[in-house]
């Protein structure tokens, strides 16, 4: 499902689906890289069976990133695509399955979308390279300095198509990669690895989700499988849930918004490639050691438990009283459903439901309400009734009219509040901060005029100091809300702010037009004539866009459910009716045309890609995108409209490309087929799965033996040898065979000599048609423990509730014993020139050279005794001084440089510190310690003020800064600002 | 030929009528459909035989999609297809605004 916005809405309302990842990283010794050993177990403390990846997820990163520069060619790419391959492998770990899946030939119903997305691309794609032209003369002929230009061809991303030669290659790289991990990784040793490429039809997460569900109907299927599947589509949680697989897991990279990124033109980070100035790349660390480390972190992953969600769900669906049996597979089932008028990939959403304002907590609250009049649930197995999906409709129709109010409501005190924020902004920009203001601000000189004698300088100076008070004061409360806006009445801002805001008006950025007002009277008429250019009384046609959605609602249920159920069938349309407009729906849909047939690849590639991709086609081909002649050359126009929808970006808006006439185009491409070569007649045809198993599979002689008895016919896997993973097996004409090198299909990596590997040709286990697959749990399957907080804990247990953090209810906590805590505060201790350490590390006599015995110095413990009436006041918290807020700021500029970062586990350290000074002190016996220590003390004592100051400052820069999304833990002794 | 002669020349000529009713889109309103048929029947005579016919459909796709949708094509074909279309009355034409132009109007912001 192409919104973002959805995952992020479903992170936010149930947070404990999401588990970090843990990832054992490969470490290096004297310059040798060290693998790490998957066989060892999961650090994730979970075992998965199986790994699904859905390989344009993986693909589109690794070949256009956008947080680093990009491979230099086609080779890298597959290189940086294996590495991403093997670090998923390395985290999940799977016992059995590794199924990989690129998106093949898609149906037709994606198409639309297919289309604006490579039509946008591709402009997009010159758009930057003519930015980048033009920036780079500007900035040479300023003086700047360029890296010189590679010597690349902008990599046209549209090439991540089906039928391309570019998936072609990347189909033989991965195999040449499986054969040789599952010939030289032990973690690999007994998989069995599926892999489906571009030349089978469907979609890479759909090619799954029927190898998933084929599985599961044959009685071999263990119903205890845990399935761990990759990917960033939230349309995966969706499927995920339709499986009713009690163990799914889905894993994809943390999303972290407004990520840096290098300028396209420089490759430097900071600023965009509007403001390139080409300025020398700056030396990073002492020797440059630094220049190829990406200030970023690397992407991290994360886990989402899917049983964590059904949880949650079961919570917020159950219902009591029904007129009929409550059955919670069911509930979800319907609630998957629901969540499609949110938006999906083949359908527009409608246009009262947003999922920003809350239309999913929206439709299950209507849901809930109309359930008990319909005496059922809307779907079953993937099938619609669409009789009760049209009282869900009718409900949520009534509200629409108050839906559109709300919606303006909410944007403008939106604009209202980011306006506040800018002027905000500016202001806090308006100069440096060491810059007075008043009657203290500089002046220029000799200009003839005196600056004024100045008048009252300490009540003014007590007017700024208070002024700065205010303003931390109110930064920190702007901080601690998000940033979200909040108005600041400051007293002296106040007249300040009526003035900016005038001007600020005028440098507002101009709404985009909208000409459908839907908060307005008389919405409906307007959208239909903006959006269809119809008459809202025309009611045929409305029929007709109605008609439209509602197959489509039926199609995409059963494509998730069942599979695809027509390959032609799509929505002619590029905008939705209203949900007030589903009317009399039950009998406007009956069944999809049966045995409709897929594109082919090259077939697809001319209903997708704009004329300016026609090079990846071959030339008489090409030439139909072109000509003025050509019988489909309506399907590809230079330059088309883009309906900004209330949006501000054209990314964001509704691309109105015409639709394609596969008739027209199949006729059209009769006449070229001939001009096809073999190679590309390959390229074109319809390919199929590969399964590829090591040497000690149990499989492996058995696959082995079909190959020497030459066995043409289709043959079963039998289930017993592949923990009752069932298929057809036929054999491959380019097999990948034990003891038979395979070739690298890339330079800079090996042949593999010593192959064991061996591939055949998969086909999933096939069931009659009209079949249809139970959305059931299977007899058998076993729930796993519930992790969520039971909402009668309170009521039942006097113990506090303790959430669980990962996947192991009885995860062992980590902590640090005491002696723990001394050998960490003796490397911390070095590693802070010594500032922040208590212990008594032995070396530190030595090198001060001032060790006295304290049995010999009685003057020496006398000294100490006094001390440690000072120390019983340590470094607390409860008392910071009152320190003037920007010696603060200089203090944390100091410690930032000198300490590189206070970390979490740092700041627990001091806290036991002072632990130790307690008891240090209070022991106080006479002892090397005590008198170490109060050398220490001494050495310290000029700057202690200081130092306390800078642990404050600390816990500031902590609360404040909140980097990498943690909120900072509560410091050990609770410290209160005043 | 008027819109008048257009329904008269239906009247006399169901079969053909027929024929071209079956290439109506299923998107298309009978605003949008009205003149393209009309585009179809007037140039039904230069574009004999099946190919022909689809190039001539493709064309009246380019002038639908130009007028009706706001697709852009190349200055050669769009003086084709508008000189092909001469006479034929369009009310109310709707107004794009088409990519290139959104980008450059917010480039030059």
């Amino acid at each position: 499902m192409g919104v973002p916005a959805f995952f992020r809405w479903l992170s936010r309302k149930y947070p404990s689906i999401i588990v970090h990842c843990v990832e054992e990283k490969g470490r290096e010794c004297n310059g040798v890289r060290i693998p790490v050993d998957t066989t060892k177990a999961n650090p994730n403390e979970v075992e998965f069976d199986n790994l699904y990846l859905d390989m344009n997820g993986i693909i589109h990163p690794c070949t256009h990133p956008e947080d680093k520069p990009a491979p230099k060619n086609e080779d890298e790419m597959m290189v940086a695509i294996f590495e991403y391959i093997d670090r998923l492998f390395n985290i999940v770990r799977p016992r059995r399955v590794l199924y990989m899946a690129i998106d093949g030939v898609a149906p037709r119903a994606k198409m639309n979308q297919q289309r604006s997305r490579r039509f946008r691309a591709s402009k997009e794609g010159m758009e930057l390279t003519e930015e980048k032209t033009r920036m780079r003369e500007e900035v040479i002929q300023r003086g700047g300095y360029l890296p010189p230009e590679e010597i690349k061809e902008r990599f046209d991303s549209n090439c991540i198509t089906p039928g391309t030669e570019f998936m072609d290659n990347l189909a033989r790289c991965l195999r040449y990669y499986v054969a040789d991990r599952l010939s030289n990784d032990p973690g690999w040793r007994n998989i069995t690895v599926f892999l489906s490429d571009a030349s089978v039809p469907g979609e890479g997460e759909h090619k799954i989700m029927d190898y998933i569900r084929r599985q599961r109907a044959q009685p071999n299927h263990d119903p205890n499988t845990h399935h761990c599947l990759c990917g960033a589509d939230a349309d995966l949680i969706m499927l995920g849930l339709a499986t009713h697989e009690p163990n799914f897991t889905i894993i994809r990279e943390e999303f972290k918004p407004n990520k840096p990124r290098p300028c396209a033109l420089c490759g430097q980070m900071g600023h965009e490639i509007k403001e390139c100035q080409g300025v020398a790349r700056e030396k990073r660390g002492q020797h440059d050691e630094f220049a190829d480390a990406m200030p970023v972190s690397e992407q991290e992953f994360i886990f989402i438990r899917l049983c964590v969600l059904r949880e949650y769900l079961a919570r917020e669906l159950t219902m009591a009283s029904l007129p009929f049996p409550f059955d919670f597979e069911r509930s979800i089932d319907d609630w998957v459903f629901m969540c499609f008028f949110v938006g999906n990939d083949f359908l527009p959403h409608l246009p009262s439901l947003e999922i920003r304002e809350g239309a999913i907590d929206r439709l299950v609250r209507i849901y809930k309400d109309v359930v008990h009049k319909t005496g059922g649930y809307l779907t079953e197995n993937g099938f619609v009734n669409l009789a009760r999906v049209e009282m869900i409709m009718q409900a949520v129709g009534v509200a629409e009219d108050n839906i559109f109010k709300k919606r303006r409501e909410d944007d403008e005190s939106f604009k209202r509040r980011m306006k506040e924020k800018r002027q905000r902004m500016k202001r806090e920009q308006q100069g440096p901060a060491y810059l007075t203001g008043g009657q203290f601000a500089p002046h220029a000189l000799g200009r003839g005029l005196q600056p004024d004698a100045v008048e009252n300088a300490r009540h003014q100076a007590y007017g700024m100091r208070m002024q700065s008070n205010r303003d931390a004061a109110q930064s920190l409360k702007a901080m601690m809300r998000n940033g979200g806006g909040g108005n600041f009445p400051g007293p002296s801002d106040d007249g300040n702010s009526r003035g900016v805001k005038r001007k600020a008006d005028s440098d507002d950025e101009p709404e985009p037009e909208d000409n459908v007002r839907l908060w307005e009277d008389g919405w409906k008429q307007r959208y239909y004539k903006t959006k269809f250019d119809v008459d809202v009384s025309d009611e045929g046609f409305k029929q007709k866009v109605v008609q439209s959605y509602v197959e489509g609602l039926c199609w995409v249920l059963r494509y998730y459910y069942q599979g695809c159920a027509s390959w032609k069938w799509y929505f002619p349309f590029h905008y939705a009716p209203f949900a007030s407009d589903f009317q009399d729906i039950q009998g406007m849909f009956s069944d999809f045309e049966r045995g409709t047939k897929p594109f082919k690849p090259l077939e697809q590639l001319m209903g997708v890609f704009p004329a300016a991709s026609g090079n990846f086609l071959p030339e008489t081909w090409r030439n139909l995108m072109m000509s003025p002649d050509s019988s489909i050359i309506d399907f590809y126009p230079d330059d088309f409209a883009i309906d900004l929808n209330g949006k501000k970006y054209a990314w964001q808006g509704v691309a109105l490309l015409p639709f394609v006439d596969e008739r027209r185009l199949r006729a059209a491409l009769a006449d070229v087929y001939p001009d096809l070569t073999s190679e590309e007649v390959r390229r074109n045809s319809l390919g199929s799965d590969l399964v590829f198993v090591g040497k000690s599979h149990p499989l492996s002689d058995f696959i082995q033996e079909l190959y020497r008895a030459q066995c043409h016919e289709p043959t079963e896997v039998p289930a017993e040898l592949c923990h009752g993973i069932q298929g057809i097996l036929s054999l491959d004409d380019d097999p990948i065979l034990p003891d038979k090198t395979v070739s690298s299909p890339i330079p800079m990596l090996r042949d593999i000599g010593q192959n064991s590997a061996i591939g055949v040709k998969f086909k999933d286990p096939q069931f009659a048609e009209g079949f249809v697959f139970k959305a059931v749990l299977l007899p058998g399957a076993k729930l796993p423990t519930n992790v969520l907080k039971p909402e009668d804990w309170d009521r039942r247990e006097n113990q506090p509730w303790r959430p669980q953090l990962g996947f192991n209810p009885n995860r062992q906590q980590a902590h640090l014993d005491q002696s723990g805590f001394r050998a960490l505060g003796h490397s911390l201790r070095n590693q802070h020139g010594g500032q922040y350490s208590n212990a008594p590390p032995p070396n530190n006599y030595q090198q001060q050279g001032n060790y006295r015995s304290p049995r010999t110095g009685h003057h020496q413990a006398f000294q100490h005794s006094r001390s440690g009436g000072q120390l019983g006041t340590p470094p607390s918290f409860h008392h910071q001084p009152h320190f003037p807020r920007h010696q603060q700021q200089q203090q944390q500029q100091g410690y930032h440089g000198r300490g590189g970062g206070a970390h979490g586990w740092d700041r627990a350290m001091q806290s036991q510190r002072a632990a130790y000074q307690h008891s240090a002190n209070r022991g106080g016996g006479p002892g090397p310690g005590p008198s170490g220590y109060q050398q220490r003390f001494h050495q310290q004592r000029s700057d202690w003020r200081e130092q306390r100051d800078e642990r404050g400052q600390q816990y500031q820069a902590h609360s404040s800064s909140n980097r990498g999304g943690y909120p900072a833990p509560p410091p050990s002794r609770r410290y209160v600002w005043k | 030929m008027s819109v008048s002669d257009v329904n008269d020349f239906i009247r006399q000529n169901r079969a053909v009528a027929d024929q071209v009713e079956a290439f109506r889109g299923h998107w298309e309103s009978d605003k949008h459909w009205v003149p393209r048929r009309e585009f179809i029947l007037r140039n039904m005579n230069d574009f004999e035989g099946e190919l022909h016919m689809d190039q001539l459909l493709s064309l009246s796709m380019v002038w639908a999609n130009n007028v009706f949708l706001g697709c852009r094509y190349s200055t050669e074909l769009l003086d084709k297809v508008k000189q092909m279309a001469e006479g034929i009355e369009v009310e109310d034409a709707p107004v794009f605004k088409t990519r290139d132009e959104i980008v450059k109007q917010q480039q030059g912001r």
